[in-house]
Formats: C-alpha cells, structure tokens, sequence
C-alpha cells in the first residue's frame, strides 16, 4: 500500500531529472501520470504538492512550447496554492506570449482589483478567515452589549462591524470560488487559432478569432459547442478547442 | 707546387659541382592506360650519368623489348650563366595480355656509386576491342563511309554526363563531369557553342579545368578516347528529385575526304576538312534526401565531416590584457556554408568581431580544407569567469547522423591588472555605478521538494458545516449574553436593594451605637459607628467592600458631585472613628462623633448620592 506513495515520488523525482536533462517531453508525461495516478489506500497528494506537480508540468510544457497546457498547468497549479510566487510569475510569463490582447471595458478596476484578491487565497482559507472573523464579531458584540465603560464599548462597537464586513467579504470570496470551481466556467483556448462564430454551427458567420492560450469564460454550452466571453465578445467555440482549468 | 696542386683540388670541385649541381632525379614514366594485345612503352628517365639500371619485375605484363638507352644533352647560356642538362632514357616494350590494374615496382639505379630509386607506375590494361574481326572492318567500313558522307556516327563521338552519386543528402557534395568520349575521329577543338545547364536546386561550384587530357577508356565493349570537358561540385539546397538538363556542346572534327589529288599541296592541306557535330549530354537526376530530424543545437547547415580543434591563448591573465581562442575546423564537405560559431562571452569581456581565415580547396571529392576562427575579447573586470563551450554541429554524411564538436569550456582567472590598480586608486571616487542589467527572460526553474501525502478526503466543506460554522458560534455568543445579562441584572437588584436599604441599616447601627454609648465598650461603641458609616457608604455607593477605602470613596463622592466640604467631613468622620478606636477619648468626644456620624449620613441622604 505505501508502495504506491514511493513509486509517485520516484516518478516525480524522475520527471525532475528528466527536465534538468532537456528532455521536457519525456517529463512531462511522467508529471501527468503522477497527477492521473489514484492511490489505493486512501491517500494522495497534499494540495500544495499536487500544485508543485502542475507547475513543473507547467515549466516543462512550456520549455516544449505547448502554450496552452502550460497555462492551463500554471492555473490549475495556482488553484490548488495560490501562494506560489513562482507558478505566478511563469503563468504571467506564459501570458506575455499569448498573442491575443483582450480589452475589456466592462470590468472595472474595482471589480479586477477584487478579483486578483480574491485569487490570492483557496477557497477554504477563504472560509475559515470568515468563520473567524464572525466569531471575532460576535465576541466584540458581546463586549459591546455588556461593558459598562464607553471606551470599551465604542472599541467593541467598531471592532464588531469592521469583522463583519471583513467576514462577509470573505465569505463572498469563499463563495464565489466555491461557484468557479464547481462550474468550471474558465477555460483555455488549446487550439493554435480558431475562429468564434455567431452560432453553434459550422456554418455560423466567423465573429473574431482567438490563439492558443487565451483565458475565455463560458457562459452555456450546447452540444459540442460552447458560449464564451472574451473581454467585450462573445460566440460560439467548439468545446475541442478549448480546455476547462 | 703547391699552387699547381690548390689548382687541380679546385677544378676537381667544379667538376664535381658540374655534375651534381643539380639533383639527381629518376623517373618511370608509362601510359596511365593501355589495351591489351597492344605494345607500349615503359621508360625511365635520370638526368645524371648512371648504370646499372634494375629494372622490376614486369610481372603478368609481357616483355617485348628493350632496354634501348638514348641519351641527350644540351648547354645554354642565359645572361651568362651555363645551364646544362643531361638526360638519359631507358625505353622497355611492353604488352599486357589480360585486362585489369598492373603495378609496377620502382626501378633502381646507380649514380656516382649511389642507388637512386624511381617511382613506381601504375596501368590499367583494358580488355581489347569486343568482336576484334568484325569491329575492325566496322570500323574501317565506317571510316571509309565516314570519309566519303563526312559525317560522324553517335559510336564514334558522344557525350556522356558523370555524377559521383545520385542519390545524396541535402549539401552533401555531388561530382558532375561531362566527358567526351571518341574514337576512330579527330576532335580539333570545342566551339563556344555550348550550354551547360543552369542547375537550379544546386549550389555550383565549378573545379579548375587544366588543359584537357585523354585518357583511354573502356566503355561499353570499346576502347575510346575520352576527355573531361567541365566539372563542377554540385550541392542540392532541397530535398526531392532534382532534375538536370541535358547540356549542349559542338565539337569541330577533322574529317579526312578522299578527293582527287590534283596537286602535292591538295594533299598536304585539302584533304582533311573540319565537320562540327552537336552533342548532347544527357540530363540526370539528383535524389537529394533531407537531413534527419532532430536537428542539434547550433546546427548551422554544415554537411560533410569535420574535426574541429581550439587553443586560447592563456587563462591566467590580468585585465585589459587581450585573451584569444581560435578554433580551427577542418574537414570536407560544403565547407563555403559554415557559419562561424559564436562564442557567448560572459559579462565584463569587450568583444570583438572574430577573425576567420577560410583555406578551402576544391577536390573531385568535394570542397575540403580548414576555416579558422580567432575570437579576440579583452577582459575589463577581474574574477573568475567561464567561457562557455563552443559548440559546432553538422551532419555526418558518412555516419549519417548529427554530430556535435564542442571546444571549452575555459575558466579563466583575471587577475586586477597593475594599471588597473593604479588607475582605481586615482578616481576612486567616480566609479561607475552600474544598474543590474537584465540580460534575458525565461521562467522560474522547477520545484524539487518531495511530495507530500495525506489522508484523502472531502476537500471542500458542505453546506450544513458551513452553516453550522456560522451558527454554532452565533449561538453560544446568544447564550453568553443571556447569561452574563441575569448576572449583571442580579447583580444591580442587589445593589439596588442596598442601595434602598442604606438608610435604615445605617439607623440601625446608629441606634446600636447609642445603646452603646451609655456602656462602659468604648471599643464596640466606636466599631458601631466605624461600621454604620462605611456600610452606608458601601451600600449607598455601590462598592465592593475590598475596593473601599477613604480615597476610592472621596473620588466617587467627587464623581457624584458632592460638595467638597461634605467629602471632607466624610473623611473626617472616618479616621475619627477609626483613631477612637485605638485610643478612646472621653464621654464627649462619643456623643460628639455619634451627632456627627448621624448628621454626616442625614446629609449625604440629602445630597442625593
């Protein structure tokens, strides 16, 4: 049963020395299989490992030149750690190669701002920060509501609201990862060109074209083609020629 | 005598100088090509007297005749100066019966007492003439015919077109010759008429023509003159077939006509007339295979074989004294396309354009020779530094696969130059402030750390947890503040309660004291009336009997806004009593405090406290 954990570890630890060789093909199919491998006796990879995994998947795609699955590997990588200084500096690396410049008018500053904060933690770290800071909430309500001296209370008054933003802010957050992870609305153009069209159809009028490596968001699917959003487009792709996170 | 003497050793000299001014030199000499059946000549040449010439073993060739000696010799004044030469000629006759190659060994000879040896000689005998009876009368029907029509048949003169190989890599060298080939006619010469194709596909290269020389050759069954008229080395610039036109040339004949003699001079200048003939050499076709994938690094389309060797001229040095690496690679193959390998210097060198010397030779086998590079580069700041490894790659044509030739890598050690120190010293003030330069982009390296493993299970949390999370916590903060709410309110009833009561507890104690008063208990009188102000103030204040003190209790009595003159009195009241209790005074002194002590409580009663 620990047999499994070993060989994973020999794969990765294989995989690495087949990278520092330059032979980045050969380890990043080593890399997959230790991602796709199941373990049997009800462990498996921490997060923060299984991140480390994608982002040398990452660096070693790259290396190869596939685009595309090395943002795809970056993004899943910063998915699971978002603390990753390095799988974040490479995907914004990755990114300066995309030849697609989206421009996006609707999103606000605020709401980008919003967005790369609510990035920078999982989900659950989301979650207990939230959890925590109601309790620092109720905790100050409860001072408010009996202390006797003002201070006190004017202290545990602005103690308690500011918690509460802060928990609900958190909240949101844990939230609307909880959403993004669960509908796997972003995706990542795989194909080297392709056209978005005003339909799902073969036929359909071509609308603008996007490359390899560009972030989309679908927004429905229908059959074997999906609705995206691009900055300020939207069409219609076939689902071969993209790949969820 | 002895002048006569001096005489003779002097003339002996130049007579010996005479002889063996020049050196001795001994040559074999015999037709590279000869047909069987037929005598040829085999002759050794030296250019001094000599003897005892040993002639090899003819082996398989059949002797037929000879040695015959000639010799010649012949004096010239040039500007005053005697040039003599003497030659002498030995001449066997020989046959070869059987087709094939013959090597004859050298020959030894004596001059002046010592053996000289000549070169050795090589012949191809080629096999004779096939059907000899009735190819000879062919022949001769065919000069005669030739002779009276003056036209050439395609036997006699054709054109052949001559490639080293057909099938060859991209760059790879090919060989092409056009070869005239003729027999039984006389070629006077070319006329400028020709036209050689334009070997699109192929890098061109055309080799040196000397004067042209035939040779014999055995082709197809007969044995014919033939003479290379052009060559060229050939590299294909693409895979796939590569086509080359037929090329075009016009020879002139001499023909013999069989005319009437009609004068001595008809016959001397008139009875040959020149004929030009077109000739055709046929087009080929190149297959030119591409180079294997899996190009390496530093492949700059080098195909052939090379060695590559490096020298650098120190790695110990001071700075600003010049370090060169030059690097010579040599080989053969498409030699002109070789790209001169870069070497990455490191940071802190002042580079400079590398020096190539090219010495290329072009040979029927391909373009061969060494090009030579010298990279000069002046180091400027002192350290240790590594020049990486020059790396050549090319295609081994023989091998068929890549190869790389790397040169280095060399650490070298600079040292600060004396100049340098000195110059530092001067304007050590201004040194130039450089900004980290950012010498190119790539992403991060990869993480090594071992994986880590746990206990798989649920990642996310569901939703009744998430719920419970809030609402455990809002609860016990509910329950909390009911709790701590009935303690607080609990405890204000009792506050309240003693606060009400404040007044009649202090009556009480009061009156206590005044049945005391009239007893002979100074001490319990005083503890009633100590106990009958403090309890009032204790209930009436609100204050936990630890925290009460005279202090605590003029600060809140202040805090309530009572008159200063009231809070004295209270504190007045108080250490009476408690000194009273010590050291008793007289029976006044007791009435005097307990009016006191019972106004004092009348007028915080009134004061509202």
């Amino acid at each position: 049963m620990k047999l499994l954990i070993i060989i994973l570890s020999t794969l990765f630890a294989q995989a690495n020395e087949q990278y520092a060789a330059g032979r980045y093909a050969e380890a990043a199919d080593n890399y997959e299989t230790c991602l796709s491998q199941q373990t049997e006796d009800g462990t498996e990879m921490t997060d923060e490992s299984r991140a480390e995994v994608l982002y040398n998947l990452g660096n070693a795609r790259f290396k190869q030149g596939e685009l595309a699955q090395a943002i795809l590997a970056y993004e899943r990588s910063l998915r699971l750690n978002p603390g990753n200084k390095d799988a974040r500096y490479n995907l914004e690396f990755a990114r300066s190669r995309i030849i697609d410049d989206i421009a996006d008018n609707r999103t606000f500053f605020f709401s980008s701002w919003a967005r790369s904060m609510r990035d920078r933690l999982t989900e659950n770290t989301w979650f207990l920060l939230s959890v925590g800071l109601f309790v620092i909430m109720l905790a100050a309500l409860v001072v408010f509501a009996l202390a006797r001296v003002l201070w006190v209370r004017k202290a545990a008054f602005h103690t308690a609201w500011i918690a509460l933003l802060l928990s609900v802010v958190s909240g949101i957050d844990a939230l609307s990862l909880h959403r993004r992870d669960t509908e796997r609305a972003e995706a990542i153009i795989t194909q080297g060109i392709t056209n978005a069209k005003s339909s799902p159809d073969r036929s359909g009028t071509d609308l603008f074209t996007l490359h390899e490596g560009t972030k989309v968001e679908i927004s429905e699917t229908l059959g074997e083609w999906c609705n995206i959003r691009v900055g300020n487009n939207e069409g219609w792709i076939s689902l071969q020629h993209l790949e969820r996170i | 005598m002895k002048t006569k003497h001096i005489f003779t050793l002097l003339l002996l000299v130049a007579a010996n100088m005479l002889l063996h001014g020049e050196d001795v030199s001994f040559r074999a000499q015999a037709p590279s090509q000869v047909i069987a059946g037929k005598p040829f000549q085999l002759t050794y040449t030296v250019n001094q007297r000599a003897r005892d010439l040993k002639a090899p073993d003819f082996g398989d060739l059949d002797y037929i005749a000879g040695p015959y000696t000639s010799q010649s010799s012949s004096t010239s004044f040039v500007n005053g100066k005697r040039t003599s030469t003497f030659t002498l000629t030995y001449t066997y006759t020989l046959m070869g019966n059987k087709a094939g190659k013959y090597t004859l060994q050298p020959a030894t000879i004596r001059v002046d007492g010592q053996e000289y040896t000549s070169n050795g000689v090589r012949i191809t005998v080629l096999p004779p003439d096939e059907e000899p009876a009735a190819a000879q009368g062919g022949s001769t029907q065919q000069q005669s015919r030739q002779q009276e029509t003056g036209s050439v048949s395609q036997d006699n003169i054709f054109m052949r077109t001559i490639v080293s190989k057909t099938h060859v890599h991209e760059q790879e060298a090919v060989l092409l010759s056009y070869k005239l080939y003729f027999a039984g006619v006389d070629v006077a010469q070319f006329t400028n008429n020709t036209k050689i194709p334009e070997f699109t596909g192929f890098l061109k290269q055309e080799l040196e023509q000397g004067e042209i020389q035939t040779e014999l050759e055995h082709y197809n069954g007969r044995n014919y003159q033939t003479a290379t008229v052009y060559r060229t080395l050939l590299y294909p610039q693409h895979s796939g077939e590569i086509k080359i036109d037929a090329a075009q040339f016009e020879a002139v004949l001499r023909v013999q006509v069989r005319q009437q003699v009609r004068s001595i001079f008809d016959d001397f200048f008139g009875s040959y007339t020149n004929v030009t003939k077109a000739l055709t050499a046929p087009g080929v076709t190149i297959y030119a295979e591409p180079l294997p994938k899996g190009k390496p690094a530093g492949f700059s389309g080098g195909v052939g074989r090379f060695s590559m060797t490096s020298e650098i001229t120190g790695t110990e040095m001071k700075t600003n004294e010049a370090v060169t690496v030059k690097i010579n690679i040599q080989g053969a193959g498409n030699m002109k396309l070789l790209k001169t390998p870069a070497i990455d210097w490191p940071e802190g060198f002042e580079t400079y354009d590398p020096k190539v010397t090219n010495n290329f030779k072009t040979g029927t086998t391909g373009m061969s020779g060494s090009k030579s590079i010298e990279y000069l580069a002046i180091p400027r700041a002192a350290g240790k530094y590594t020049v990486p490894a020059v790396k050549f790659a090319y295609f081994d044509t023989q091998d068929k696969e890549y190869k790389t030739l790397t040169a280095g890598p060399w650490d070298l050690n600079i040292e600060r130059g004396a100049g340098d120190k000195e110059q530092e010293a001067v304007v050590q003030n201004y040194v130039g402030k450089e900004e980290i330069r950012q010498l190119g982009t790539d992403i991060r390296y990869i993480h090594n750390a071992e994986p880590q493993y746990r206990k798989s299970g649920r990642k996310s949390y569901s939703r009744t947890t998430v719920v419970l999370c809030y609402l455990l916590p809002l609860l016990i903060a509910a329950a909390l503040f009911v709790i701590f709410r009935r303690q607080i309110r609990e405890n204000a009833d009792i506050t309240r309660r003693r606060y009400k009561k404040a007044n009649k507890v202090a009556q009480k104690r009061l009156r206590e004291a005044q049945r005391l008063m009239q007893g002979t208990d100074d001490a319990a009188f005083y503890e009633a009336v100590e106990r009958a102000a403090w309890s009032y103030l204790s209930d009436r204040l609100s204050i936990p009997t630890a925290q009460m003190n005279k202090d605590n209790i003029a600060s809140i009595l202040h805090d309530k806004k009572v008159s200063e003159e009231l809070i004295a009195e209270v504190r007045e009241v108080l250490s009476t009593a408690e000194f009273a209790r010590y050291a008793p005074a007289g029976d006044n002194a007791k009435e005097e405090l307990y009016n006191r002590t019972a106004e004092l409580i009348n007028n915080l009663e009134n004061s509202k406290i």
